[in-house]
């Protein structure tokens, strides 16, 4: 299990450019996937940021009397642009949980992948650059994580711990580092063994200062690629488990409850869970399309 | 070969052993169960009562081993909420998600395969970057919402298939579907970059430069060797699969492992959660077990690790 | 991105193949074998409608056993079932004179022996059943001789038909000696397998998925129930309310119930089925942890669960969510029920009381707290929306009904958003009683509530009872003890091929229901 599957956006490399950094600016500019990944992502932060300025109403403002107004586009004549994405089945106004929704997503897809790549990050240079016991005890617990289910033990834990935004995150979190101890400990494997790294232990100096100050610049670029997969692998089950009523509660707007509770009406009006169902997919697709771009513009000889 | 089988079966042993003890210690996060069997309004000599047939009242490691010792034995224990033992409805249970896996792996393989050689033999071309979209939109895409979207289209609209239950095949595809989608971009990616290695190959260039038809070589020489990681990787993939089947069985109601799971999840019925997370354990260690030795069976450099 | 292009242009031609698809038609699922599909949310792992109270054990107790008389739901009549006739030979003693021409599906035929077997069986406390206080006022049942019966009572109860109408299924004597023991020590009577006498028999019992009943072909003839016309019922658990009406509309089932009000007005476009309205029975409250047991001692302070009566509009409730049929509630009892009084303190919606209540109590800042909820829950969403307004945070716990009524007996809730369909009996005491007689259900506990119900419940004289009874509801509603919340009104769907009438009773009839 070694070997990760890496998503592979493939396009045709510059030709050789006179600088290092100038050949990356190039290899940005001509990456369409990296381009737009990051677009999308850039503007779906924005949202979440911009959440209280955007959004033209409260997200928590139910007034029955309004509900299940249509979007704007649908041939009803109660659609309206006062409700641009139409209001749910408690009168919410739609875009605003929407927007508001982005932030659940982001700050959990984002923590989870902090706390994973803290735990995952460490195993993996330890037992990259030890070797040897520390590399076996490492793989035993990365072989002993790969065999629990995820999404059952996530559940389980949850629901006997009790729901809740900072339950999900650590759940999540301590779950899904897996892929960050396998890559780091590669990474760290091939640094390892560089003359730099040889001539900073050969000066003696301490490990710490090793692993900082030399291993970690060098497998930096890893890192990110594997932090933008996990990000969105947390998005996408932190929604999994909001959907099954065991992540976020309502009435916080996530995306995955938003799918959940609209689904009773989704032969009727389908754009209830198709509109937070396509913001999780592009959020979704736009950090994968971003971690893939950047695999490729940093280390294009990399490229599965 | 004997002895890398030895060491892997020993390390498999010990992965399930470890991932016993850390199921098992999901009772510290549960409260009380004695309590939680008995409900609040139990005097205390029936809390008692249940603390000694459950045998909560002996020491942790003594319940530990007692339970590991029913588990070889196929004993897992009772269940707080179902009327039969925890194995007997995991054994009635099981057969339904391993059908489900397994329909849902072929559903991957057959897709991912063939788009994988071609995009492989035609890079840039349409077919390539059509695979490309697949496996952009199926890495992305939440497995619950597909999901819903099959029903709202396959199931209603549409009216060609049966939305739940789980006594006829024609109720596996749409849950093949969308569970098998998941792991087609990995499978597909696999076989892409396995047939571009082998089509580059020193020896294909032989087969080629000797004048053997380009299909021959594809399908004789080329596929063979790059199947062998996809073989091994499926197997993996199925492993990962039956853990995911509790959100696509929870939706299409099918009463497997997975449909299991959840319904002891909301009756927090621990012995049957810990079961369920023990078997779908042991069955993912049986695989990568398999699949590594197929693996160094076939190639003979891998036995050194 | 193109994919999002695709999909939406995918939504657009759903739209049009949805037209198609419901013009079409379900091809219904039993019309063909002569077999009804009905399908509810709630798993039920046995069929013994004394030991799991469901509203769909309700519902197969009917199909499975007879009672000894029935309500017409008609007329509200009670009407003879299993016995022909009765006689009330003092206050607190009935005589029953039983049919003879009735067989157990076991094939044994059925006399007092039974009759005296069940009632003494259901109302003794150490027997546990499920509504045990609906019929603890049996005292014993002795027999006369081997068709007639005497009800002893504890103290007068004048509605004894009613309740024994309601639920009181005859099993057959020596039924539950066979009930396996389970762990801890205590007999597991709802095991035993099921044997009535009535219209159906149990033929499969798959916990969490079906329950299976075929017609009893030697079901005694001219009983109120009449000679069933459908062969097969089967009952599914389908957890989700948008999976069961998808199944409706593509007629893999053929009846279903609950169905909430944005998707029955939906319903009601598709030419192949039938949407009804009706009242019902059931009405759904807030209960207090009026103890602070749960650990959350904000309901202790009586200012408090009024600010949560202020807060929610219920008008709107009703009007928005429920259904035309639906009433707002003012008292724990459905204003049909027997001398249900709503003449008591009303707690108008007034958001700015709430908050002005909740400063009072010291929460000038709201609170945070747990509520523990089982169905609908889009209702349940809408009082938590509502209470939110005014500074009442809750945070939800939505669990399957056996979880939450385990919930609640433990004492983890304190908020549970609950509803009781009284077991379809319309008196006051089948729901008021069964929530203040400090009963497992009973979160309040006050001892003076459930002095005045006993008052109340001693007297014979209809009028003088009718007028007790204001006493304890009154006191429930100026203590805020609950906050009603309103009636139900169901909305059934069917098969438009399927006759079928709904009843206020909320016990559907299959066994007058027939493939047209």
């Amino acid at each position: 299990m070694a070997q990760t599957t890496l998503p592979g956006l493939h396009i045709i490399d510059g030709i050789a450019a006179p600088t290092p950094g100038a050949l990356l600016r190039q290899r940005i500019l001509r990456h369409w996937g990296l381009l737009s990944g990051g677009l999308i992502l850039a503007a779906i932060v924005a949202m979440a940021i911009f959440a209280p300025l955007l959004a033209p109403h409260d997200p928590y403002d139910q007034d029955l009397a309004r509900k299940l107004i249509p979007p704007v586009w649908h041939l009803s004549a109660k659609a309206s642009w006062t409700y641009p994405l139409g209001t749910d089945h408690l009168g919410r106004d739609y875009l605003s949980r929407l927007l508001y929704g982005s932030r659940i997503s982001l700050l959990i897809g984002f923590s989870a992948m902090l706390i994973s790549g803290v735990i995952g990050t460490t195993l993996g240079v330890l037992a990259g650059y030890f070797g040897g016991r520390v590399d076996t005890a490492v793989n035993f617990i990365v072989t002993t994580r790969l065999a629990m289910p995820v999404v059952l033990v996530a559940l389980a834990v949850v629901s006997l711990v009790g729901s809740s935004l900072t339950v999900v995150i650590w759940v999540l979190g301590l779950l899904l580092w897996d892929r960050f101890a396998v890559v780091m400990r590669s990474a760290t494997q091939q640094v390892r063994s560089r003359e730099f790294i040889v001539a900073a232990q050969a000066v003696g100096c301490s490990t710490p200062r090793i692993l900082l100050a030399e291993v970690a610049p060098n497998v930096l670029n890893h890192l990110i690629v594997i932090a933008t997969l996990e990000m969105a692998q947390a998005i996408l089950l932190e929604a999994a488990l909001s959907f099954l009523g065991l992540g976020v509660q309502p009435p916080t707007p996530s995306w995955g409850l938003m799918v959940s509770e609209a689904k009773g009406l989704m032969f009727f009006d389908p754009w209830l869970i198709a509109i937070p169902g396509i913001a999780l997919f592009l959020l979704v697709l736009s950090i994968n399309m971003l971690g893939d771009g950047l695999r490729d513009v940093t280390a294009p000889e990399n490229r599965g | 070969m004997v002895a890398f089988t030895a060491k892997r079966l020993g390390v498999a042993l010990l992965v399930a052993l470890t991932v016993s003890l850390i199921t098992f210690s999901m009772i510290f996060v549960s409260g009380d169960p004695a309590v939680a069997i008995a409900g609040e309004g139990a005097r205390a000599e029936d809390v008692d009562a249940i603390r000694k047939f459950y045998g909560f009242d002996r020491p942790i490691p003594v319940q530990y081993a007692d339970w590991l010792t029913g588990a070889l034995k196929g004993d897992l224990g009772r269940s707080y909420t179902l009327r039969q033992p925890v194995a007997d409805v995991i054994a009635s249970r099981l057969p339904v998600t391993l059908a489900l896996g397994a329909s849902a792996i072929l559903f991957a393989l057959v897709l991912a395969i063939p788009l994988g050689v071609v995009a492989a033999v035609r890079p840039n071309s349409f077919i390539d970057r059509f695979a490309l979209l697949v496996a952009v939109v199926g890495q992305a895409m939440p497995s619950f919402w597909f999901a819903l979207t099959l029903i709202l289209w396959l199931g209603v609209y549409w009216r060609l298939l049966p939305i739940t239950g789980s006594d006829h095949w024609q109720n596996f595809v749409m849950p093949a579907i969308a569970l098998g989608y998941y792991v087609t971009p990995a499978v597909m990616r696999l076989t892409r970059a396995g047939v571009l290695e082998v089509l580059s190959s020193d020896y294909i260039r032989t087969a080629r430069a000797k004048g053997l038809r380009p299909a021959k070589v594809l399908f004789k020489h080329a596929l063979r060797n790059a199947i062998i990681p996809v073989v091994s990787l499926a197997a993996v993939q199925f492993g990962f699969m039956l853990g995911g089947s509790i959100v696509i069985e929870t939706i299409f109601q099918i009463n497997g492992l997975g449909y299991l799971a959840w319904e002891s999840i909301q009756r927090k019925d621990l012995p049957v959660m810990q079961a369920i997370v023990l078997v779908l354990s042991v069955i993912y260690v049986l695989l990568t077990l398999a699949a590594d030795l197929l693996n160094a069976a076939l190639d003979p450099r891998l036995r050194t690790s | 991105m193109i994919s999002a292009r695709l999909l939406r242009a995918g939504f657009v031609v759903a739209g049009v193949m949805a037209s198609i698809g419901l013009a079409s038609g379900p091809a219904s699922a039993g019309k063909k074998d002569n077999s009804l599909i009905w399908a509810t949310d709630r798993d039920n792992p046995v069929a013994d409608p004394f030991y799991l109270n469901t509203r769909e054990l309700v519902v197969i107790g009917h199909h499975v056993w007879d009672t000894l008389v029935i309500i017409d739901p008609k007329t509200s009549e009670i009407k003879p079932l299993l016995a022909t006739k009765w006689n009330w030979v003092n206050t607190t003693t009935l005589d029953m004179e039983l049919r003879t021409d009735v067989k157990f599906h076991s094939g044994k035929p059925m006399d007092a022996d039974d009759v005296v077997y069940t009632l003494n069986h259901v109302s003794k406390k150490e027997n546990a059943i499920a509504n045990f206080a609906l019929l603890s006022w049996i005292k014993e049942a002795e027999k006369l001789d081997k068709y007639k019966v005497r009800i002893h009572l504890h103290k007068p109860f004048p509605p004894a038909l009613a309740y024994l109408a309601g639920l009181g299924f005859i099993m057959e004597k020596g039924h539950y000696d066979k009930a396996p023991v389970r762990p801890d020590g205590k007999k597991d009577f709802g095991a035993v397998p099921p044997n009535g006498t009535g219209p159906y028999k149990v033929t499969e019992v798959t916990p969490g998925e079906r329950i299976v009943m075929e017609k009893n072909t030697s079901y005694f003839k001219g009983g109120f129930k009449g000679d069933p016309a459908i062969a097969k019922i089967i009952f599914r658990t389908i957890k989700d309310s948008n999976t069961r009406a998808a199944e409706l509309m593509t007629g893999a089932i053929d009846w279903i119930w609950d169905v909430p009000k944005d998707q029955a007005e939906r319903l009601t476009a598709n030419p192949a089925l039938v949407v009804q309205n009706a009242k019902t029975l059931r009405v759904s409250y807030l209960q207090f942890d009026a103890h602070g047991v749960s650990g959350q001692k904000f309901f202790t302070d009586k200012r408090v669960r009024q600010a949560v009566a202020h807060a929610i509009n219920r008008e709107s409730l009703t009007k928005n969510l429920v259904g035309p049929a639906s009433v707002v509630a003012h008292s724990p009892c459905h204003p049909d029920q027997f001398a249900c009084a709503y003449d008591v303190t009303h707690y108008a919606y007034d958001p700015e009381k709430a908050k002005a209540l909740l400063k009072e109590a010291g929460y000038p800042n709201g609170l945070d707290f747990d509520l523990y909820a089982y169905r609908d829950r889009e209702y349940t969403e809408a009082v938590i929306g509502d209470l939110a307004k005014v500074g009442l945070r809750a945070k939800l716990t939505y669990l399957q009904y056996t979880a939450f009524l385990e919930a609640v007996h433990k004492g983890r809730t304190p908020i549970a958003h609950g509803t009781w369909g009284s077991n379809s009996i319309p008196d006051v005491s089948a729901m008021t009683a069964h929530f203040f007689l400090g009963g497992p259900d009973d979160l309040t506990k006050d001892p003076e509530v459930k002095k005045l119900i006993e008052q109340a419940d001693s007297l014979t004289d209809s009028a003088q009872r009718r007028e007790a009874w204001k006493k304890p509801l009154q006191r429930i509603a100026d203590e805020a003890f609950w906050v009603p919340l309103f009636t139900y009104a169901k909305y059934y769907a069917f098969s438009k091929d399927l006759a079928f009438t709904p009843t206020s009773d909320e016990i559907p009839q299959f066994f007058a229901a027939h493939w047209k």
